[in-house]
């Protein structure tokens, strides 16, 4: 019997000394939950942003290339030729990017080349073409 | 006989200003300098003195960081902060600006001539590295834009006989290239540095390179390579002069003829190097052969060998100054 009583008493003093400890651990859970979701709402917000604007960029310079190709595509001359052929150059590198799989480690690398590619067709085709001023060109005709 | 580094001639070649770079014609019969007043002066020896032939001052609107002379002497190109290089074209004793090439974003730090003379190298802040091509009617096209540093870009070299390319940046690397179906490639990353990497020089025979670092040490890097062109060179660093920098070393240059390796340094001194002759080719060890402490004022930006004159040395400063030295060999 006095085992038994002392046990009872084990768990009703148990319940109120470790009540912090609860609440703590039950507070932790339910904020861990929550945190999640919002983080993943975020992160989801985060990625959308990012994933258009690295998409907006890619399809600027496939329009460019794409373009480019059609004026240049009947040409005889040899300078052009060679222009014709870093611009089919550049949209074959375009063709190969790899927007599918946002988790590519090349992603990153790969994307570096295609603006390398892009700023050496334009300097070829003498034409000034950054993408950034054509984003805040484009930005700049807010009301 | 002691080594030692003779002061033969002293200039004031770009007043109240910087003087960036200097660099020998392939014959060794001119010297084009360069600096924050904008423009890019011609010298010549005349008697027993040196004496300004031309000033290029209408090409640039910014500092000129660094001009280059083609192989055969008959063009140079000038590389500027205005984010332009210019090719200018020798006629007799004049020099006309035959074209400004465009393209980087913000300053263009170096500008270096291939050995064929067919094509050219710029770099810039903007990180990346162009490479050009030069046709027979003057006409300059770019053939690759390579984007392998993560920061500014601060030197490029071309190898002496084969068409391979280095560059130097401040994100502490060195970036070796070679051209790959029509586009040019960093084959090789070289990590070591602590520090920004100024400038590069490669070894009379092209086997080795030298860089330099605000890390205050020299580095000499080899391609321990088959020889396989089809295979990456595979460039170790066999070699790291440390301990007689008390500064950032600025500039790093290779004798062709008597292989003496001299840097320009952060606390005003040039310095000669020689390989102990029975060192280890794969661990040379490398000796201080001749130091000039003080021989600016202010910090010493450049060092150049005379590529016919053996032991004549050019070096420029921050005080505007251009320095004529004759190193006499202890050897």
């Amino acid at each position: 019997m006095a085992g038994f009583s002392q046990n009872v008493t084990d768990d009703l003093f148990d319940s109120i000394i470790m009540a912090d400890d609860r609440f703590h651990l039950d507070g932790y859970r339910e904020g861990f939950e929550e945190g999640a979701q919002q983080g993943l709402i975020e992160g989801r917000n985060h990625g959308m942003l990012h994933g258009a604007r690295l998409s907006a960029e890619v399809s600027f310079y496939h329009g460019f290339a794409l373009t480019w190709k059609f004026i240049l595509q009947n040409t005889e001359d040899v300078k052009a030729r060679k222009r014709l052929k870093a611009v089919e150059t550049l949209d074959a590198m375009i063709q190969k990017f790899p927007y599918e799989d946002p988790q590519n480690e090349k992603l990153q690398e790969h994307m570096e080349r295609v603006r390398a590619k892009f700023r050496q067709v334009c300097s070829l085709l003498s034409v000034a073409a950054d993408f950034r001023e054509y984003m805040s060109g484009s930005e700049g005709m807010s009301f | 006989m002691k080594a030692m580094l003779q002061l033969v001639h002293r200039l004031s070649a770009h007043p109240d200003s910087r003087c960036w770079y200097v660099s020998w014609s392939p014959t060794g019969a001119l010297l084009a300098s360069c600096g924050g007043d904008r423009s890019i002066r011609i010298w010549g020896k005349e008697g027993d003195t040196w004496q300004c032939k031309s000033v290029l001052s209408d090409g640039h609107q910014r500092t000129v960081r660094k001009v280059s002379w083609s192989p055969c002497g008959n063009y140079l190109a000038s590389a500027s902060f205005d984010a332009t290089t210019c090719i200018w074209k020798k006629k007799d004793d004049e020099f006309q600006c035959l074209t400004v090439l465009e393209g980087h974003e913000n300053e263009v730090k170096c500008v270096a001539w291939a050995p064929s003379g067919n094509l050219l190298a710029t770099c810039s802040r903007d990180k990346s590295v162009w490479i050009w091509e030069v046709d027979e009617e003057d006409e300059y096209e770019c053939v690759s834009v390579v984007n392998s540093h993560t920061q500014d870009v601060k030197h490029v070299v071309w190898h002496p006989a084969q068409e391979l390319l280095a560059s130097a940046s401040y994100d502490n690397k060195v970036c070796i290239y070679k051209e790959e179906d029509d586009d040019w490639e960093c084959r090789a990353t070289l990590e070591g540095h602590t520090s920004t990497v100024w400038s590069l020089s490669f070894d009379p025979e092209g086997q080795r390179l030298a860089s330099c670092s605000d890390d205050r040490t020299v580095k000499i890097w080899k391609d321990c390579g088959t020889g396989d062109e089809s295979v990456d060179g595979s460039w170790k660093c066999i070699c790291t002069l440390s301990g007689f920098h008390s500064r950032t070393v600025y500039d790093v240059a290779w004798c062709r003829l008597t292989g003496a390796l001299a840097t320009a340094c952060g606390d005003d001194g040039v310095r000669v190097f020689k390989e102990e002759a029975a060192s280890d080719p794969e661990q040379p060890v490398f000796y201080i052969s001749a130091h000039m402490p003080k021989a600016h004022s202010q910090d010493v930006n450049c060092v150049a060998w005379n590529p016919k004159e053996a032991g004549l040395l050019a070096t420029c400063s921050d005080n505007g100054e251009i320095a004529i030295w004759n190193y006499h060999s202890d050897a």
